[in-house]
């Protein structure tokens, strides 16, 4: 597995937005019908979701969520010097949406500004790239900001979806620390063999002749080559077998056991698969916080989300975190680290968007 | 394992009582063999027989004794 260890760095703090509009699974009796609406509720957990207005971005999101946050730690932006946005929802095909985030929240221009593709499992890749280059440079403040606004690449016929995923944009503090606190490891994994198993066809530079005709895929739900599509079964077998394993072995590696940790703090997938995690790494459910069931599975922001949800301004002091998170690519990583939860504000609401002025044509 | 003992998991997956599968049963006229149970049955397949089983696995079973002889 590829290891990062990060000594000398420290999670200051975490910030989640969400935008305010919920949507009641239950609302999709009339379309879907109630027997399988309540199935589903009762398999993935989701009773409820957030999404954003048309014009609000996952950007918008995280610009909300890392603005609050630079405040509630009195970080002035001139100190941040990187600044990574995880998203696969970005405003423009270019420029890098990191780039409109850096003059937005006012950073210097010494700041190093990118994205990086990844969904659900993007938070704990981007804590150790961000961790790693401050390591490695004289930058002593980042940001790692993940948002996804994934109900807008849904079908809206598309059960599968449609009822699963919520919108939210995080902000992370990252820095160089000089206490004697344990700094951050993870271990990282992928298999693209399976790449196919949650795909976006069309809309890039692959297939750019793909059908916007929505029509019925084998899996009864209907979608154009321009929806998301997910195969459940396969992430569902993919999962239940590599994350456990994953767990099991990172924690075997260092010689610790879940008596460690203080919680694991899984991707918010859906709640069957959250049970399966438990039963097999022997976490019990009450070390596994759960938002999904009213944010639904909000991609790699579900992690910084329900640590939010869990723990901003509660009081719960100084944590130890085992995070997993895991999913399209297919893309997993664990990640262990402490927190003081100090430094973690409980989830904002939202729906301030950017108002880009358009691009002239002249 | 013997056959007794897979069609015991399975029974005790579909929540059924002893005796209760018939293993020439086809499953799409089976009321248990819903989505759950195929993902309890993934789960089934990795917990006791270690074997991965996929969407395009399921697709091919079309009787109780075709999960039987998947699982090994």
């Amino acid at each position: 597995m590829a290891k990062v260890n990060c000594n000398s760095v420290k999670i200051r703090g975490i910030a989640t937005a969400v935008p305010t509009k919920v949507v009641e699974v239950t609302s999709f009796y009339d379309q879907f019908g109630q027997e399988v609406v309540d199935n589903f509720i009762g398999m993935t957990g989701v009773k409820s979701f957030h999404i954003t207005p048309e014009e609000q971005t996952a950007s918008d999101l995280c610009y909300v969520a890392a603005r609050e946050l630079l405040k509630s730690q009195h970080v002035d932006p001139q100190e941040i010097g990187i600044l990574i946005f995880v998203s696969q929802t970005p405003d423009y095909r270019l420029p890098a949406t990191a780039c409109v985030l850096q003059h937005r929240l006012n950073l210097p221009k010494n700041c190093m500004a990118f994205d990086i593709n990844l969904g659900c499992s993007g938070w704990v890749y981007g804590i150790s790239v961000v961790s790693s280059l401050l390591e490695s440079t004289d930058m002593g403040k980042a940001l790692l900001l993940f948002g996804d606004t994934s109900v807008k690449t849904a079908s809206p016929m598309d059960r599968s979806s449609i009822m699963l995923f919520g919108e939210a944009g995080s902000a992370t503090l990252i820095e160089k620390k000089e206490s004697a606190e344990s700094g951050i490891f993870g271990e990282y994994q992928t298999d693209g063999s399976h790449f196919k198993t949650i795909i976006i066809p069309s809309g890039a530079f692959r297939n750019r002749n793909g059908s916007h005709e929505r029509v019925m895929w084998g899996d009864e739900n209907i979608r154009s080559d321009y929806d998301g599509y997910m195969n459940g079964t396969d992430t569902f077998t993919f999962t239940i077998s590599e994350i456990p394993r994953q767990i099991k072995k990172f924690l075997q590696e260092r010689d610790e056991t879940p008596e460690n940790y203080d919680a694991l703090l899984l991707h918010q997938a859906n709640l069957f698969i959250l049970k399966q995690i438990s039963k097999k790494t022997k976490f019990p459910m009450d070390k596994i916080p759960i938002s999904l069931d009213r944010y639904g599975n909000t991609s790699g922001t579900s992690i910084p989300l329900t640590i939010c949800d869990a723990y901003g301004g509660k009081g719960n002091g100084k944590m130890r975190i085992l995070a997993d998170g895991f999913g399209v690519g297919l893309s997993w990583g664990v990640l262990s680290f402490q927190l003081d939860t100090q430094g973690v504000l409980p989830p904002i609401l939202t729906d301030e968007s950017f108002d880009d002025g358009g691009v002239s044509h002249e | 394992m013997d056959t007794a003992k897979k069609i015991e998991l399975l029974e005790d997956m579909f929540d059924m009582e002893s005796g209760e599968l018939d293993v020439n049963a086809k499953l799409s006229e089976l009321d248990e063999w819903d989505s759950m149970a195929k993902l309890s049955l993934i789960v089934l397949m990795d917990d006791e027989c270690g074997k991965q089983l996929t969407g395009d696995d399921i697709k091919t079973f079309e009787t109780v004794q075709d999960i039987i002889n998947f699982m090994g």
